[in-house]
């Protein structure tokens, strides 16, 4: 069970159009929106840590959103491992071989 | 009011998100939080990834990791993360992680062409043993060779720099992040006389200007992107202009967006000092008191191999440009020559040196670079009028001479994997200097960083090839002396000879000059550009290669043996980012099966090993240096015998396990019920990352670089301290009377710096004054001219290939819509093109082609919509993707001055695959 904590920022008149597109993501819950701030509280939640990266990239593309910033991330129970290194842990550590160099 | 285990979690989670952000909270909603984490220990650490150094809190549970979070104490991030913060926790658990190690053996020994097998540490070390003095017997110390990192914990890199440079005598050892920011190094270094930034990430809620230089930081710097999208939504007057060679997410909120044509940043530059001079709006009393004129030689190649005997036939003409470049019209023009003249390339070999010139020389050195030269030049986009680029190159030369505007001006790869990439940053600074916007809350010009301790260990405890701790180089006497005396080893045992280089290192493993290499912490069969030379080296010459890795990449797979390695958490460590924060943390959980830290491997090493194997006589091919024998390193046994060492001292007991270190007992209130598995597999008692930290912690004091003691970075009100720390102070604006301690009282602004600061006098063609004069407290403003890329595009490489780290999938249509998936696919990497270069090609998105150089070629989707969009002839492909092999293709030219390499530019055709 991968559940995480993001805040998202717009700007204020686009508070209410971003928190409706974030409810139409599948396992994004919009929990709180403060039009005054332009500030969003979400929650997401996912099979595994790819599928959490593949919603948070969701969110970052949705019309009029500046930023999205993880705040906590949770795991507990969670026996998952990572069974395709994404490629954001690939980008920083180049952990993956191609299939070329196999042989 | 029930709640499930699940909903009882989010709302702890949303009470936490929410308050962090500054929203209200329900008594319900804290009631859970709290619940919630009532069973986990929480502790500080920092995030695993980039150079900006954000602090996280790390839960554990039963000797696992069950949270991360952002930490709301840390001025860097203020309690948020971005993507990354994700792998945290999470990289420690991956399903291959590396857990023994493993030798190529066949018939129960030791054999190149075998498979990886599992042997114990004892097997690993004494194969590795073996193969060591193998190599030392037949090439000496520059025969054997370690690839360090920007991502080695400081102690880490610190034990390593000492076993190399004071135990082996060999100065081969250099880290990748020669490959991420040496250039800024050695501009630091010609114009301050001292490495790292003057500034902090305050400038950016200091400043109302902010232009980005080839740095994509909405992607590759999220959460600093995020203090600047609140800075400039907050603030009305607030600009951003962002200088690319193709559109990319920066641009989304940047008033200016200027894409320009590979290399000529140097002119756009030129074009700035121009416009300040002829607007008269030099700061004069700034650049009379503080700054002097400077500039070096243009003919300084292209920092790849002198020969072509290991070229592969089709790259020859490039390599040719290494001894003989025909000057194109804008590089005649750019530099007061004629177009076509073929100009020998004679400074190869000292391509750093430089010299003072004249206010009056330096303006000729510009004057060339106008609007309507340099719009010609560097307008990047076919399809933009001249008159809209004119235009805004303009605004950009308004913003930087306003003189009611602060700047602050940001960077990374775009200038440090440039061909000219010291002089780029160079030039940086000359408008910045010009201005007299430099050191100051909110203007300044500032070099960031792509690794997390990119700048606490590579930079500051010196793990390049040439440096030692705290702004210490090799080739100086002085330096190599005072080191001596905090190593406590005898004089002269340091090699005064620079060894070789990243890229070096592996040429030397290509044409068998080094035997024996070491990998930890970083991966350069995979990043280092045009990789099938490299390849080859390892899996077909006579050598030993082994890596330390926690997963198996490219780098493991063509090594010799492979040591699992502890990873982040599982070890003690600090990281120091690009503000000058060292930040420290402790062990969370043990390493997994029998994975160990690097710093274990390291010392117990050096236990299988003698002084008087490498403090005898050794051979030296190359010294030729008054005070030493020809091509030979000295004995140094007798004066070491003086000192009070026995020749049968192992190099453990000399280098760390010293009388001194011994005393830094374990175990010690600052764990505070943390376990260290260093000190259990030592088993001599002594705490090596508090040592070897207070050892290091001489170097700096006094100097400039002082860091505080090691508890106090482990105080719970401590979130990392940007040095210098004096009397317990960090330093916010280095060079500043009213911030730093070590600027002389009255003097306002000092760079005092130590480095290069007197250097012969000339012109703008050579020096006319050999002496050097002294320019101390001054910084330089150099004029460097535009130099055209090694390589361009042509009628048959007919596109530019640019490379780095952007997300892939990170904004297309389709990845938008799809359906999560409980186990992520391996996306397919993308090629991103322009659709017409597609077009006319006969290609349409998604078609698979061949990207192909004069090096190598990759098979590779296309891409012609998404978040990158594409300049007309150039493509895009990220290159640590694990489908694209893309560093078969890139070009390894660097900077002649830094050796850093240059990823951004090279000619590649793309055809139907």
């Amino acid at each position: 069970m991968n559940i995480s904590g993001i805040a998202v920022t717009t700007k204020p008149e686009w508070v209410e159009e971003v928190a409706r597109s974030l409810s139409g993501i599948d396992g994004v819950e919009v929990s709180q929106a403060d039009v005054a701030s332009g500030k969003l509280v979400v929650i997401q939640e996912a099979a595994s840590v790819g599928a959490e990266v593949e919603g948070f990239k969701r969110i970052r593309a949705l019309p009029h959103v500046i930023a999205v910033d993880l705040v906590q991330h949770y795991f507990e129970e969670d026996n998952e491992l990572i069974h395709a290194i994404p490629d954001e842990l690939n980008a920083l550590e180049g952990i993956s071989v191609p299939a070329e160099l196999q042989d | 009011m029930h709640l499930s285990r699940r909903e009882f979690i989010k709302s702890g989670i949303a009470a936490s998100t929410a308050s962090l952000v500054g929203l209200p909270i329900s008594k319900l909603a804290e009631a859970a939080a709290a619940e919630l984490e009532k069973n986990w220990q929480w502790d500080k650490a920092v995030c695993r990834f980039c150079g900006t150094g954000c602090g996280i809190l790390v839960a554990t549970q039963d000797g696992r990791i069950v949270a991360t979070k952002g930490d709301p104490a840390a001025p860097v991030n203020k309690g948020l993360n971005c993507i990354k913060g994700y792998f945290n926790g999470k990289i420690l658990y991956g399903k291959d992680r590396l857990t023994q190690p493993l030798l190529r053996m066949k018939d129960g020994k030791f054999d190149k062409k075998g498979q990886f097998t599992p042997v114990t540490w004892e097997q690993a070390f004494d194969e590795m043993e073996r193969q060591f003095r193998k190599a030392y017997a037949e090439k000496g110390p520059s025969g054997v060779a370690m690839f360090g990192s920007g991502q080695w914990t400081i102690h880490e890199g610190y034990a390593m720099n000492k076993l190399f440079k004071a135990g082996f005598r060999s100065n081969n050892l250099d880290p990748n992040a020669r490959n991420c920011m040496a250039s800024a190094v050695t501009a630091f270094y010609s114009v301050f006389g001292t490495d790292e930034p003057a500034g902090n990430y305050d400038d950016i809620e200091h400043t109302d200007t902010m232009v980005l230089w080839g740095a994509n930081m909405a992607e590759m710097h999220p959460i600093l992107w995020s203090r600047i999208t609140d800075r400039k939504l907050g603030h009305k007057d607030c600009r951003i202009v962002n200088l690319t060679t193709f559109r990319n997410m920066s641009s989304d909120i940047a008033d200016l967006e200027i894409i320009f044509k590979p290399n000529t940043d140097l002119a756009i530059q030129n074009y700035i000092a121009r416009e300040i001079i002829a607007r008269n709006a030099v700061n004069k009393a700034f650049v009379d008191k503080h700054c002097v004129f400077a500039t070096g030689p243009y003919d300084i190649g292209y920092g790849m191999r002198p020969t072509d005997k290991y070229a592969f036939a089709a790259e020859k003409d490039t390599q040719a440009k290494e001894l003989k470049v025909k000057l194109d019209k804008y590089e005649a023009i750019g530099q007061r020559r004629q177009a076509g003249e073929v100009v020998e390339q004679k400074n190869t070999a000292d391509p750093a040196k430089h010299w003072m010139i004249s206010f009056d020389d330096f303006k000729k050195g510009v004057d060339p670079y106008t609007l309507d030269f340099v719009a010609e030049l560097a307008k990047g986009d076919p399809d933009e009028s001249p008159d809209s680029f004119k235009a805004k190159l303009k605004q950009l030369a308004d913003l930087y001479i306003d003189p009611n505007r602060k700047v602050v001006s940001f960077w990374t790869m775009g200038f440090n994997q440039h061909q000219r990439g010291t002089w780029v940053n160079e030039q940086c600074y000359m408008n910045h200097l010009l201005l007299g916007k430099q050191s100051m809350p909110g203007n300044g010009a500032f070099s960031l960083t792509g690794q997390p301790s990119a700048c606490g260990t590579a930079r500051e405890v010196g793990t390049f090839s040439h440096r030692l701790p705290a702004d210490r180089l090799i080739p100086n006497p002085t330096h190599r002396a005072e080191t001596e005396k905090y190593w406590n080893i005898p004089a002269k045992t340091i090699n005064p000879k620079i060894g070789s280089f990243y890229a070096k290192i592996l040429r030397d493993l290509e044409d068998g000059s080094v035997k024996w290499a070491w990998v930890q912490v970083n991966n350069p069969w995979h990043t280092h550009p045009n990789a099938n030379h490299w390849i080859k080296a390892a899996r077909e010459q006579d050598n030993f290669i082994v890596v330390s890795e926690a997963y198996p990449g490219i780098s493991a797979k063509v090594a010799d043996l492979i040591l699992p390695s502890a990873m982040i958490f599982e070890k003690w460590g600090g990281y120091g980012n690009a503000e000058r924060r060292t930040q420290q943390w402790r062990q969370q959980v043990p390493p997994p099966g029998q994975a160990r830290a690097d710093i274990w491997q390291t010392m117990e090493f050096a236990k299988r090993f003698k002084i008087k194997e490498f403090w005898g006589e050794q051979k030296l091919p190359g010294l030729k240096l008054e005070g030493y024998q020809d091509n030979t390193l000295p004995s140094v046994l007798t004066e070491a015998q003086a000192m009070g060492y026995s020749p049968e001292d192992s190099l453990y007991k000399a280098l760390f396990a010293t009388p001194t270190n011994l005393k830094v007992k374990w175990p010690d209130a600052v764990a505070k019920g943390h376990d260290n598995h260093v000190v259990k597999l030592l088993g001599d008692g002594w705490f090596p990352e508090k040592a070897l930290w207070q050892e290091y912690q001489q170097f700096g004091k006094g100097k400039g670089k002082d860091l505080a003691d090691f508890d106090v970075y482990h105080q719970d009100n401590v979130r990392g301290l940007r040095w210098p720390v004096v009397n317990g102070k960090e330093t916010l604006w280095r060079f500043n009377e009213q911030y730093d301690p070590n600027v002389t009282k009255g003097a306002g602004i000092e760079f005092y710096g130590k480095l290069f600061k007197a250097v012969p006098t000339g012109n703008l063609d050579g020096i006319t004054d050999p002496t050097p004069k002294s320019l101390a407290g001054k910084a330089k403003i150099f004029f460097r001219p535009y130099a055209a890329p090694a390589e361009q595009p042509d009628d048959n490489y007919n596109l530019w290939l640019s490379t780095g780290r952007v997300l892939e999938h990170w904004h297309s249509g389709t990845m938008t819509r799809r359906v999560p998936e409980l186990h992520r696919a391996v996306p397919a990497a993308v090629m991103w093109m322009h659709p017409a270069d597609a077009g006319a090609r006969g290609l349409k998105r998604n078609d698979l082609v061949w990207v192909e150089s004069r090096r190598g070629k990759v098979k590779v989707r296309v891409e012609t919509g998404g978040r990158n969009t594409m300049t007309k002839g150039m493509v895009f492909v990220p290159f640590f993707d694990e489908g694209v092999f893309i560093n078969r293709v890139t070009l390894d030219t660097t900077c002649p001055i830094s050796k850093e390499s240059d990823y951004k530019k090279c000619a590649v055709k793309v055809y139907k695959a």
